[in-house]
């Protein structure tokens, strides 16, 4: 009896220790995160619809259907990265997520210059060097500093109404996600 | 010997099976740590940050969501009416009120899975603010159901259960220190189709 009781309350024990340990092994273990769903629907640098319209089941969940969105995953050990989308939406935002999908940094059209979307991520390292000398192109970009290699970038798009939508896809489409000489 | 054996693999079977369930369990739940509840709407400001907690750190590797950003904005989810019924795809419900400060919000309703509902009709189950029409005292009133309704009609339905989503974006109250005083509309449930 006594044996008995010493099993179950160990069997409990380990009970907790598994479901730590278990927590902690879920995020790195994870083939369902969104940077492997994007990786088996395309390439690095390569600007993906999220959402369902452009054909096909919706690659990342995208949350809310009055929006659109398109994502690219980078890798800053390569060099800098550079978002660049055309054209005049009603609202666009855009973040950017680590490997295992944590939001780093975002913004929205508000912040950006002249509500275009130019955008720069890099490290900080990179950012030492580009300050040095910073090309006359990139004068008008958002630089962000993210202490990460991989990463993905996600640009979505309010669609208020029908008559936007080819408006916004044509935004998104025309987005254009690639690394940066400097 | 035998028995120590049988009560060693009591403890390892129990130790796997328990602890596995347990996590499984605590992340299909609806509601952890780090929610803020706002009348019966609860957002999850951190969640898909990096100081997130464990629990919702698992769930967002997961599911494979990519949370909204702090400058984009914050989603509020309601799964219970005012008189704390979970809501139902075949009820008909008013949602009315004041919206906090932001540039726009939309609401619409969801599934277990918190897509868009699917109502076989080619009218999305969405609404955004610049569509709706206001009261004198700029606050909403939305019939939610799947009768047509006067004034702002949010379609819905076939049967089960149903999530309301409300997101605003661009607004200050995502920042954290905006939370304190903010009021959202109430979710009334007007009635339900047998």
């Amino acid at each position: 009896m006594r044996s008995m009781l010493h099993a179950l309350i160990l069997g409990l024990l380990g009970a907790g220790i598994v479901h730590i340990v278990v927590l902690f092994l879920v995020p790195e273990f994870s083939e369902r995160d969104a940077w492997s769903r994007l990786a088996m629907a395309s390439d690095l640098y390569k600007m993906t619809r999220l959402d369902a319209e452009a054909g096909g089941a919706p690659v990342v969940k995208s949350v809310d259907p009055l929006f659109y969105a398109a994502a690219c995953r980078f890798d800053l050990a390569d060099g800098l990265v550079r978002i660049k989308a055309p054209g005049d939406v009603p609202f666009w935002s855009a973040s950017v997520y680590d490997r295992s999908g944590h939001n780093i940094y975002s913004f929205n059209d508000h912040n950006a210059n002249g509500e275009k979307l130019d955008a720069v991520v890099l490290t900080p390292a990179q950012m030492i060097d580009v300050r040095r000398d910073l090309p006359e192109d990139l004068q008008g970009a958002i630089f962000v500093e993210a202490p990460i290699e991989e990463g993905v970038f996600v640009v979505r798009a309010f669609v208020p109404d029908e008559s936007w939508k080819p408006i916004v896809s044509r935004f998104l489409e025309q987005s254009a996600c690639e690394l940066q000489d400097y | 010997m035998l028995k120590n054996a049988i009560l060693t693999l009591l403890s390892l079977a129990m130790a796997i099976g328990l602890g596995g369930y347990s996590v499984w369990y605590a992340l299909n739940a609806q509601d952890g740590v780090g929610a803020i509840r706002i009348g019966r709407w609860t957002a999850f400001p951190e969640m898909g940050t990096l100081a997130a907690d464990p629990y919702s750190k698992a769930r967002v590797a997961r599911s494979g969501v990519l949370a909204l950003g702090q400058a984009e904005g914050l989603a509020f989810v309601a799964e219970r009416d005012e008189a704390g019924e979970p809501l139902k795809r075949e009820c008909t419900y008013s949602i009315e009120g004041g919206y906090p400060t932001a540039r726009f919000w939309t609401l619409y309703a969801a599934d277990q899975s918190l897509g868009v509902i699917d109502t076989g009709k080619t009218r999305q189950s969405a609404l955004q603010s610049y569509e709706v029409l206001r009261q004198p005292d700029n606050s909403v009133v939305i019939t939610a159901g799947n009768r047509p309704a006067p004034g702002n009609w949010l379609l819905t339905g076939g049967s089960g259960k149903m999530y309301f989503v409300l997101t605003f974006y661009d607004t200050p109250i995502a920042s954290s220190t905006g939370l304190s005083d903010v009021t959202l509309p109430r979710i009334l449930k007007v009635g339900c189709n047998a």
